[in-house]
């Protein structure tokens, strides 16, 4: 039912089974296209046998700026999973997992320190698939949504920055354990 | 450098303060006074530079082209001015290298001479950023190489492929000659040959060597020997130890394998795909990659393709069947996606083995093993939401014996053995389905001969599970699937326990079955695809009552899962058929289509919607703007969006896909619907159009030679026909999709009307009026004839036909005749005798609006004596509304045609009175006769629409629909057969009712569609008429 194979700008015209679901995002045309010019190994897709796109992530390879070497919060070369989205047709098939994977697979390629990601703390789902995965809570970084997805009395949420240690961070320098207990501002967080 | 981009450049450091804070601050005419003197007595050519560039501020017109006359000189004189004037330059000109000026004939040339010049630094990288961000391919292409000579053999390898891409893109640009494209197309090879040549050659490449290096190198080296170099060098190259695909995967790179199973299956190469496949297959076996890196399902369907392709398919295809063995060996090991990939590779390998080996391999079971297979697969994934999908098109391959064992033997068993609830209904719908999808099959009916026992039977198959004689599809079967469907949807809302069980399933099965019974309904109903020939309203064509009871069921069924976007889309479909535009906008609006999906998918909703509800654009909010907004955005630049990230990435191979995408959207039917269906919106209400079509910044490079494309994504569809037929949408569309055809058609449409509706400024006096006429007529008779010959190709091709509806035919035939008509008009002397063509033509273009405005069942007041109510000669009109719209758009064009030349002739005569310059007599009268003609049917027009207000003004709407929805007479008679447990239409109506809460259900639906035909009509009694 599935390939597996890099993004083609074509699949923007193929990505209605995904983003018609309404917790998908659709982004303009210049931000899928940056990735895809920029990390195109980062950017996979899942399509099934009709060339429908039923899944893609979206990740990037990047580096604090320089000016911000010598602040707690820099964030040396890693990889970033900036979204993940399977269409619910294709569900519970590890469609989510296989993905993820490749990235990490690119993420070593290219000797990133590790794989990041920021998900809602209600996102319970998320968390447990991620965890289940290999990763970890780093930090919770305070008000970074501007809503909440499950309480409209509440002006915004916290976002969980979960991170996994790739290859290159063999003494495991880049996760903690109790990464639920450190804060940040989302000035923190570039 | 390069900081035109963000804002006003910064000056040199050496320059004084003053000057520095005068430039900062905008004072421009200090600027220009403090830089004049410096120039003088400095005598360095950079003070002229920022006199020229403050000059630009001002507003006059020769100050602000100053900059553009000396970089014109810069460039004809050869010089290489440094790069701070080239940037100051660049700033003062910025804004005419959108329209006015080639940034190829001024500033890239200057910058490639200042990178030729200065290779070594840092900004030259930045000369080919500013070059690629204007499209400037030729200059781009020329500082790459010089970057290249310049860094050769260090470890920033870009340079060499940009300067290879580049040679490349230039071998493939219309920014040049098709001799130098060959000279280039020869370079980008011969260059990366060597550079392959080196790869394969080296025992180590290290990043200085000139060698493939990278997965983005490769692919770039494969594509352009796909484009350029033969098939068998490509071939070779891909057998090759290093560069080969296969010694790619052992790399982990995946990307050349896929796109070289792509090349081999265009050339027809089934060998190479075998051996590959077999290859690569292996390869995941024996440890050369991760397990399951290339178990695509793709992978296995061109594998067991070429498989029965190649010269000894029955030892090929037990080659298959041995790795797949392998690969179900170790499926535990794998996730649940790769083990469905393998047993649909499974029922993939069954379908492709020749008969004889199938058979010899089911002697001994006895079972049939095609339907074995299937039988598998389902019980192992029936719950999945893709089961269906996943097996319709086996399903659909059986013969008639093996879909009776499906039907009635496994499925059945499968029922019975499954002891949940929940998973009974879930199996119990997806049969539903198959059984839908089987009465779209030819397999299950037989041919009857056309009279038996002396009679002639009315219908051509009898069939093969009812056996009753009948058309494709079988109606009684359908009836009585309707029924089965209804009963199985009962059953799961009163049962609290399955209710509840819902949520924990991949899909509701009450969707399902909402979806057999809508799709049955619509198929009872009548409802065939609406193409070319579907010149009928659709409530002529349908039995409206089935068709209303499809719509009403599946709108129930949106109430109760209102976050399905399949059902949601197909309502939005039926509802634009029904005429009802304003409650499909509601439908459609929660879908948020925005941004980069609307390319693809706008078209479902706004692709003719001026025609159906011109009133949807009165509002709030412009309809079209997102969808102009998306084009503006990205389309507003040369060159590709984001194409700079590309290149300075090093991704060779997005870089190429980047500039596909690009030409496409440029070309997008999409893009021409959105201005066209936005200007016939705007002249319905007498608005103003911005500006000429042709003039249009998205409709730049579009002439009639390009080929505008249509990326409509239909596949959130819920499609349960096989490939027997044609796939819903056809069946649900307005009209035939988007096409370039139609798209041309309405361009050209679109340039006439500009034409005939151009008025000059008011305050255009030309001095010398005389020499300004006679340019306006040549100007004028220029068009015509362009126009009139454009026409004529594209609806003389033989696909046009085919993408229009009958109506638009007639419009784009009017439009096409008129401009022939306008043409001999204006441009036959008086004292010259008239063609005859004129009145050929002028009869042919009477002749064409009578018979259209024939095709529009008009509501017209029914004679007292006739029973039928009111109500029912309304929906006839208001469901073929896009034809009112051509009649009156067509009707309009005629008007303004024939004011066109009865102006040209006013003005003549106003400016020569002896009246020898004016149009002919003769054509004169013809252009009266023709408005007076269109003016009538202008008024039928607006007395059509009158009319439907005030029926729809009236009361008994209500009890009206649910008549015609439910009829309470309606038997259960049944026609032709035996009739025994047959079907009958009562009994269809009952089980719809079960569904929709019965028929005050029914009554509160039938409100919303009288209410939104109301909205619609109220939007087309404020349309212009005149």
């Amino acid at each position: 039912m599935a390939n597996f194979r890099r993004f083609r700008p074509d699949d923007l015209n193929k990505l209605s089974k995904c983003n018609l679901d309404p917790f998908t995002e659709t982004y303009e045309l210049g931000f899928y296209l940056q990735y895809y010019a920029k990390w195109p190994s980062l950017f996979q897709v899942a399509e099934d046998q009709h060339g429908n796109i039923i899944g893609y992530i979206m990740g990037k390879l990047e580096s604090s700026p320089e000016i911000y070497q010598f602040s707690e919060h820099y964030l040396p070369w890693h990889a970033h999973i900036t979204a993940v989205t399977v269409a619910p047709e294709a569900r519970r098939l590890g469609i989510g997992k296989l993905l993820t994977e490749q990235l990490e697979v690119a993420a070593d390629a290219n000797d990133a320190w590790f794989v990041d990601l920021f998900v809602r703390v209600s996102n319970h789902k998320a968390i447990t698939f991620y965890k289940n995965m290999g990763y970890s809570v780093f930090r919770v970084v305070k008000d970074y949504y501007g809503e909440h997805s499950t309480d409209p009395n509440l002006s915004s949420e916290d976002a969980y920055d979960m991170r996994k240690p790739m290859k290159r961070d063999v003494k495991r320098q880049h996760v903690r354990d109790d990464g639920e207990k450190h804060e940040v501002d989302p000035s923190d967080v570039w | 450098m390069s900081s035109y981009r963000y804002g006003r450049p910064a000056l040199k450091h050496s320059v004084d303060v003053q000057l520095q804070t005068a430039f900062s601050d905008g004072n421009w005419n200090t600027v220009i006074r403090l830089a004049a003197k410096r120039a003088a007595t400095l005598k360095d050519p950079y003070y002229e530079a920022i006199k020229m560039c403050a000059e630009a501020q001002l507003d006059g017109t020769a100050e602000k082209c100053a900059a553009l006359v000396a970089i014109d000189e810069l460039v004809k004189n050869k010089k290489t001015p440094d790069i701070d004037t080239i940037e100051l330059y660049e700033w003062a000109c910025r804004d005419f290298f959108d329209y006015e000026v080639e940034y190829a004939d001024t500033l890239g040339p200057l910058r490639a001479r200042w990178a030729k010049a200065n290779p070594g630094s840092p900004l030259a990288v930045q000369c080919v950023q500013a070059c690629l961000e204007k499209w400037d391919l030729v200059s781009a292409q020329q500082i790459a190489t010089s970057l290249d000579k310049a860094y050769a053999n260090t470890a920033d390898r870009r340079y060499m492929f940009w300067n290879i891409t580049l040679t490349y893109l230039l071998s493939i640009s219309p920014q040049c000659t098709d001799a130098s494209r060959k000279v280039y197309s020869l370079l980008a090879v011969r260059h990366l040959e060597r550079a392959a040549d080196l790869t394969e050659n080296s025992a180590k490449l290290e990043a200085t060597d000139r060698g493939l290096l990278t997965e983005e190198e490769v692919c770039l080296y494969y594509r352009v020997m796909h484009n350029h170099g033969t098939k068998e060098e490509y071939v070779s190259r891909l057998k090759s130890p290093k560069l080969g695909a296969i010694s790619q995967l052992k790399e982990g790179r995946k990307v050349l394998f896929c796109e070289a199973l792509d090349a081999l299956e265009t050339w027809g190469e089934w060998d190479l795909i075998y051996n590959l496949c077999r290859e690569a297959l292996t390869l995941g076996l024996e440890g050369g990659t991760s397990p399951f890196f290339v178990c695509d399902l793709q992978t296995w369907r061109k594998f067991v393709s070429a498989a029965s392709k190649v010269a000894d398919s029955e030892s090929a295809l037990g080659e298959v069947q041995a790795i797949l063995k392998r690969y179900i060996d170790i499926k535990d090991t794998a996730s649940a996606m790769y083990k469905k990939n393998l047993s649909l590779a499974l029922l993939e390998t069954t379908f492709r083995l020749p008969a004889t080996v199938l058979n010899d391999s089911s002697e001994n079971s006895g079972l049939l093993p095609r339907v074995v297979q299937i039988g598998l697969f389902l019980d192992q994934y029936f719950e999945r939401l893709s089961a269906f999908d996943d097996v319709k098109g086996y399903v659909a391959e059986l013969n008639f014996e093996e879909i009776k064992a499906l039907m009635e033997d496994v499925l059945p068993k499968m029922l019975d053995e499954d002891a949940n609830k929940g998973r009974k209904t879930v199996l119990n719908a997806l049969v539903c389905r198959l059984r839908y999808l089987l009465s779209t099959c030819p397999q299950t009916l037989s041919p009857q001969p056309a009279a038996a026992e002396g009679e002639a039977q009315s219908k051509p198959f009898q069939c093969l599970f009812c056996s009753q004689p009948t058309d494709l599809p079988c109606e009684p079967c359908l009836k009585k699937l309707v029924v089965d469907a209804s009963a199985a949807y009962t059953q799961i809302t009163s049962d609290k326990e399955l209710v509840d069980s819902i949520p924990r399933l991949d899909k509701d099965p009450r969707l399902d079955l909402a979806l057999v019974m809508g799709n049955s309904l619509l198929k009872l109903s009548g409802l065939r695809p609406r193409t070319a020939d579907a010149s009928q309203s659709l409530w002529q064509s349908v039995e409206p009552g089935l068709f209303l009871q499809a719509v009403l069921l599946l709108d129930t069924q949106l109430n109760e899962t209102p976050g399905d976007t399949e059902l949601r889309l197909l309502l939005v479909q039926l509802y634009l058929l029904l005429g009802c535009a304003s409650y499909a906008y509601r439908l459609w609006t929660p879908l948020d289509v925005k941004r980069t999906i609307q390319d693809s998918l706008s078209p479902l909703f706004f692709d003719r919607i001026s025609t159906v509800s011109p009133g949807l654009f009165q509002g709030g909010r412009p309809l079209m703007e997102p969808l102009r907004t998306f084009y503006k955005n990205n389309l507003t630049d040369k060159a590709p969006v984001r194409i700079w990230d590309a290149f300075s990435a090093g991704s060779y191979t997005s870089i190429l896909d980047m500039i596909n995408h690009d030409s496409s959207l440029r070309r997008s039917c999409t893009l021409m619907m959105t201005l066209v269906e936005e200007r016939r919106a705007i002249r319905c209400y007498g608005g103003k159009i911005d500006c000429e079509i042709e003039q249009h910044p998205l409709t730049e490079n579009i002439e009639d030679g390009t080929t505008l494309v249509s990326k409509t994504d239909y596949g959130p569809f819920p499609n349960l026909e096989s490939l027997h037929g044609p796939p819903i949408h056809e069946y649900l569309r307005l009209g035939p999709g988007l096409s370039n055809e139609r798209s041309q058609l309405a361009f050209l449409s679109e340039q006439y009307l500009d034409l005939l509706l151009y008025k000059p400024p008011k305050d255009y006096k030309p001095a010398k009026q005389a020499e300004a006429a006679l340019r306006d007529r040549e100007y004028t008779l220029e068009t015509l004839s362009r126009l009139s010959n454009s026409l004529t190709d594209f609806l003389h091709q033989p696909s046009t036909p085919s993408r229009l509806t009958p109506s638009e035919t007639s419009y784009y035939s009017t439009i096409s005749l008129l401009s022939a008509a306008l043409l001999i008009a204006l441009s036959t002397p008086r004292a010259d005798p008239l063609p005859k063509t004129l009145s050929l033509l002028t009869t042919s273009i009477k002749s064409a609006l009578t018979t259209l405005r024939t095709t529009f069942p008009s509501p017209t007041t029914p004679p007292s004596t006739n029973p039928t109510p009111i109500h029912s000669t309304t929906p006839p009109s208001l469901t073929s509304l896009p034809i009112l719209s051509t009649i009156r758009t067509t009707a309009l064009a005629i008007r303004h045609s024939a004011a066109f030349v009865l102006a040209a002739h006013d003005r003549e005569l106003a400016r020569d009175r002896s009246g020898r310059s004016g149009v002919h007599r003769d054509a004169l009268a013809e252009m009266r006769a023709l408005d007076a003609v269109a003016g009538k049917v202008l008024g039928e027009v607006r007395g059509w629409v009158l009319r439907l207000k005030e029926v729809l003004g009236e009361g008994g709407w209500l009890d009206w629909g649910l008549g015609v929805v439910f009829p309470e007479e309606e038997g259960d008679s049944v026609e032709g057969g035996n009739g025994e447990g047959v079907v009958g239409l009562g009994e269809v109506g009952r089980a719809v009712e079960e569904v929709v809460a019965g028929r005050a259900g029914a009554e509160e639906w039938v409100g919303k569609v009288v209410e939104s035909w109301r909205e619609g009509v109220k939007g087309w009694g404020m349309v212009k008429m005149e």
